[in-house]
């Protein structure tokens, strides 16, 4: 403290001629429109100057804090990503021949392996033997029967049928089950071994079942199931559909079906 | 006796030499800067600095150029013990030296003045005009006013300062 009282009574002249200036100067620049003009287009850029460099350090100076904010929000995000439900539904287009007629589910399955469920409308809507049926965009089952206003729709929940599908939108072509014991489980049979099956890939209808148009999400991978020696596994597969929860059905009418049918029968014989 | 002399020649530039400017502006003739180099070398530096803010602000108020004087007038109130120094003789100032053309002759009293004036006058034009593409050309005016200065300082000490009332006994 006393050298500094020292420092100031050497260098008191100086100091007190620096405050007059000041005092001065500021005078000028509060009362000289040019003097003011001029001094605060320089001292404006210096500190503008000053203030770029600064915020250029500070930049640097967080790119660890930065980084760690990126770095977890690119965890969170990838998260999102791997929980998100990847399954697009299928949609009316009825550029490719394809549309849909909206109906009400009356009866669902009631988890037994050879329950029908039946559903409006019926024949004098137009509905037909053999149309696939969506719930939420998802495959639900298949028209088995019609009358005059209701149908009878074999779901994916029954024993006996088996669906046209693949893994993923290029796998192999496989059959899907359901073996009657879980609802919430079909079997994936007959894929081939060398067929990558991930837990959450998606199952797509082929579309070679006439029944559906391909590409239409039936269920997710849970599990697969190779055993030794065997040319093929069995996965399961969870079903985009609630059967539990569904109420609203959609019937996929084909404007050529009956074309398409007629051509698919086997040829018969001279 | 400074402070009144400063005064009166602050008056005397204010109100009635204003406009005592034969050729314009390459003649414009800063009169209370003869007040302000009557201050004695032997005087305080702090004395110097003050008298020269003290002239510069009554300069400013009574001209209306508020700021400009009061520059200019400290930056040569800050000066004037250096310029003291750098002009002082090889054995120093007498206790009894005062600037005046009696007591440092001519050549002494016009070589001070003349750089005490040009420092005023160069530190005015800069304040007066801030823009650096307007002042080569006001360099000129401001030397030559400097130099107008000069000689009025010195016609003011003649007047002022004549040998009678110095040394009556000459």
């Amino acid at each position: 403290m006393r050298n500094l009282w020292l420092l100031l009574q050497r260098n008191a002249f100086t100091l007190t001629f620096i405050a007059l200036m000041a005092v001065s100067v500021s005078v000028l620049l509060r009362n000289n429109g040019a003097a003011r003009s001029s001094w605060f287009q320089k001292t404006g850029a210096v500190s503008s100057m000053i203030d770029e460099q600064r915020h250029e350090w500070s930049n640097y100076l967080h790119l660890s804090e930065e980084n760690v904010q990126l770095a977890a929000e690119n965890a969170a995000l990838r998260s999102q990503l791997l929980s998100m439900n990847m399954a697009d539904t299928w949609r009316e287009d009825t550029l490719l021949g394809w549309s849909v007629r909206s109906g009400m589910l009356i009866k669902g399955p009631d988890g037994k392996p050879h329950t029908l469920s039946l559903a409006t409308p019926g024949r004098a809507e137009g509905i037909t033997p053999g149309m696939g049926v969506l719930a939420g965009g998802a495959a639900f089952g298949t028209v088995e029967d019609v009358g005059e206003g209701h149908s009878r729709i074999l779901t994916l929940l029954h024993s006996g049928t088996a669906w046209s599908c693949r893994i993923g939108k290029g796998g192999p072509v496989a059959s899907l089950g359901w073996d009657g014991r879980d609802v919430n489980v079909l079997q994936l049979n007959d894929v081939p071994r060398h067929v990558q099956a991930t837990p959450g890939d998606s199952v797509f209808t082929s579309g070679y079942d006439l029944r559906f148009p391909p590409n239409v999400l039936l269920g997710t991978v849970i599990d697969s199931e190779r055993k030794p020696g065997a040319d093929f596994m069995k996965v399961s597969v969870a079903s985009a559909v609630d059967f539990n929860a569904t109420q609203h059905l959609e019937f996929i009418i084909h404007r050529a079906d009956s074309e398409r049918v007629v051509l698919a029968q086997p040829e018969l014989q001279p | 006796m400074t402070a009144l002399r400063m005064l009166l020649m602050v008056l005397l530039q204010a109100f009635i030499l204003r406009d005592v400017t034969p050729f314009g502006e390459w003649t414009r003739p800063e009169w209370a800067l003869w007040a302000l180099l009557l201050v004695p070398p032997q005087a305080s530096p702090f004395l110097k600095l003050l008298s020269g803010f003290a002239m510069g602000t009554g300069l400013d108020v009574a001209l209306g150029t508020y700021g400009q004087h009061m520059v200019a007038a400290t930056a040569l109130g800050g000066a004037l013990p250096a310029l003291h120094r750098l002009f002082s003789p090889r054995e120093g100032y007498e206790i009894t030296d005062r600037p005046t053309l009696q007591d440092m002759g001519s050549s002494w009293l016009i070589g001070f003045t003349l750089i005490a004036a040009v420092l005023y006058h160069l530190v005015l034009m800069v304040v007066s005009n801030w823009y650096w593409q307007l002042l080569p050309s006001a360099i000129l005016p401001s030397l030559t006013s400097a130099a107008f200065t000069t000689m009025c300082c010195v016609v003011l000490h003649m007047m002022v300062y004549t040998p009678d009332r110095r040394n009556p006994t000459h």
